[in-house]
């Protein structure tokens, strides 16, 4: 069952690399840490997930969103 | 008998949650894959409290809270980029 969660860990973290749009980006990143807090959780490390759901679910989605405000979304190539 | 349901329980969830990454992964607009990741990440709370169950410490359950609290703000963070965007 972790080979299976480190496989979609990689697929989304690649498209996440690949994206041309910013939103689509972050919400990729958001999935991706919600799986490793699952990941952590089953490597009998509870601490790290419960670091991890919130700060990488919650607050890092929030500055990613609040930081691709202010700029343009899609890029151009 | 109740190992082999949990067991049975948590396999499925998995097959729950590749199943709705391929729509966060393949959906052409940002609203098919805001609502995936609603989906998945209501998944992986099933898979986490399963877990804490399965292991039987109180502990693990803390983190599908936490999860569901700031996993709450991250979401209502992308709906209100999305309705600004739409306005613009």
């Amino acid at each position: 069952m972790t080979i299976l969660l480190l496989f979609l860990i990689l697929s989304l973290g690649s498209f996440a690399l690949l994206s041309k749009d910013l939103l689509h980006s972050v919400i990729a990143l958001s999935a991706l840490s919600m799986l490793s807090a699952l990941m952590f959780t089953m490597l009998k490390a509870p601490d790290v997930a419960i670091t991890e759901a919130a700060v990488g679910a919650g607050i890092s989605t929030i500055i990613f969103v609040w930081a691709i405000r202010h700029t343009r979304r899609r890029s151009k190539d | 008998m109740t190992d082999f349901i949990l067991q049975a329980m948590l396999v499925m969830l998995m097959l729950f949650a590749v199943g709705t990454l391929l729509r966060l992964l393949l959906g052409p607009t940002a609203s098919d894959r805001l609502v995936a990741l609603n989906v998945l990440s209501a998944v992986s709370l099933a898979l986490l409290v399963l877990w804490g169950i399965k292991v039987g410490r109180a502990l693990y359950l803390d983190v599908a809270l936490v999860y569901d609290i700031f996993g709450f703000l991250g979401f209502l963070a992308i709906t209100r980029f999305l309705k600004d965007r739409k306005e613009n």
